[in-house]
């Protein structure tokens, strides 16, 4: 699934003139926002924006991975390098007890969870460990079906993360 | 003729009756959820590409303005004569008070799973079941003042330093911003923990569980709690007249938020509206 590059874009269409790359329920987000999108010359300038933005480096990480028991649950995640990225960029992966968690960027460099999501942490491990605090006993996270509003959203489906 | 939106405190017990089952009846047609759904679709954060609507961003308010009023109107085709309550969490701000009485949101979930056993959005109750949760539970949990680490609900000292600030919002336009009333009252702070969190983003804490998380929907209390956060859209504006939603155009070519926030006039997603358009609805509804 491409949709941790194209999934959360609303507005900015990065994939906009291309096919839809992550299956249905993409048009209908596409056709939404279009109306903001007048000019061809901004849906071409969209992916060269997104690709240059520089990416804050407070509350970085210090490694590329972490794996440890915390309050009885596991807590996994990894950067995965993603292609086209500048070098340290990529994907982080975070899974507790084995089910994908979701993770947002703040423009601060801090981290955002699906289960904490007013709230935000330095690293991508203090963003897990919060949402494991939340997630009630006996609970698991689910993957979220495509919905009529958008299936294929980043926030759905497993293995997926936010680019570091 | 605009409706009433009152304070849900001074509901009636015939009105907080109506309002119930207008809700349970959406969420048995299926709808309720399609709501959830989208709030989840709409949460673009400011460190992602692509365009921001609903949070960490000016149109904020908008979004959730339209938003309501979409949810009001499915509220309405049940009952029309149902309106959206706000809860004033700088009045009635513990586990007991209003809105959560029996009669209408229920109360605290329980301490072993959180899980919400009074009320009629209990699940025992068997009409309100999570559907498009975060975690696989089906039953509506909340974790009022949050019982680990209690922290207070915002104070109305709090929501009046947002009020205060005559600037609608300002670049970067996003939850880094110190200034601007946007952000105040959105509630993105610096640095970490229980002093960072501000009026809307702190409730959210506040009320916990489900209202946590990105399914923050699934709770009810989160059409009155932005009932009241767009009272104070009103409220603001009131203050400082003349002062409107900002930016009033769109951030230029080389501006890092280009093409990632609606200006004034532009069109919000997903109804292609514009934040102009929704800066005044003295229409269609207002506060009592």
């Amino acid at each position: 699934m491409v949709v941790g590059v194209g999934g959360v874009t609303v507005g900015a269409e990065p994939g906009a003139g291309q096919p839809d790359r992550a299956g249905t329920g993409r048009v209908t987000r596409r056709e939404m926002t279009r109306g903001l999108l007048a000019s061809a010359a901004a849906l071409a300038l969209a992916p060269l924006v997104a690709a240059s933005r520089p990416v804050p480096s407070t509350g970085m990480p210090t490694g590329t991975s972490f794996d440890e028991t915390y309050r009885g649950r596991r807590i996994h995640g990894v950067l995965v390098p993603t292609e086209g990225r500048a070098v340290g960029g990529g994907e982080w992966q975070v899974t507790v007890d084995g089910r994908p968690l979701h993770l947002m960027r703040r423009a601060d460099g801090t981290w955002l969870s699906m289960v904490d999501h007013y709230s935000s942490y330095a690293t991508p491990l203090a963003a897990a460990r919060a949402a494991v605090d939340e997630i009630g006993p006996g609970q698991r996270l689910r993957d979220l079906a495509p919905g009529p509003m958008g299936g294929g959203h980043m926030h759905m489906g497993g293995g997926h993360g936010v680019r570091a | 003729m605009a409706y009433v939106r009152k304070n849900v405190g001074r509901l009636t017990a015939g009105e907080r009756k109506r309002l119930v089952k207008a809700f349970l009846e959406i969420k048995r047609r299926g709808e309720y959820d399609e709501f959830v759904r989208m709030h989840i679709d709409y949460y673009t954060p400011d460190g992602d590409d692509g365009l921001r609507t609903a949070h960490m961003a000016p149109s904020f308010l908008p979004w959730h303005r339209r938003f309501l009023l979409d949810l009001e109107r499915a509220l309405r085709r049940v009952d029309s004569s149902v309106t959206v309550p706000y809860w004033d969490w700088t009045r009635d701000r513990t586990r007991s008070s209003v809105p959560w009485t029996k009669d209408l949101l229920g109360g605290n979930g329980r301490a072993r799973d959180q899980q919400v056993m009074t009320g009629p959005f209990a699940y025992s109750a068997g009409h309100w079941t999570i559907k498009e949760g975060i975690t696989d539970g089906q039953f509506l949990a909340r974790d009022l003042g949050r019982a680990r680490d209690p922290i207070e609900l915002p104070t109305s000292a709090e929501l009046n330093r947002a009020l205060d600030d005559p600037t609608y919002d300002a670049p970067p336009w996003d939850s880094t911003v110190t200034r601007g009333f946007r952000n105040k009252l959105e509630g993105w702070g610096t640095g970490s923990g229980s002093a960072s969190w501000h009026n809307h983003n702190r409730v959210h804490r506040w009320v916990g569980g489900a209202m946590l998380g990105g399914a923050s929907v699934n709770d009810p209390v989160f059409w009155f709690h932005h009932a009241f956060i767009d009272l104070q859209w009103e409220r603001w504006q009131a203050r400082h007249r003349g002062q409107r939603y900002l930016p009033a155009n769109p951030p230029g070519l080389t501006d890092p938020q280009h093409e990632r926030i609606v200006a004034r006039g532009e069109k919000l997603p997903p109804w292609g509206v514009t934040p102009q358009s929704l800066e005044d609805v003295s229409r269609i509804y207002r506060y009592a």
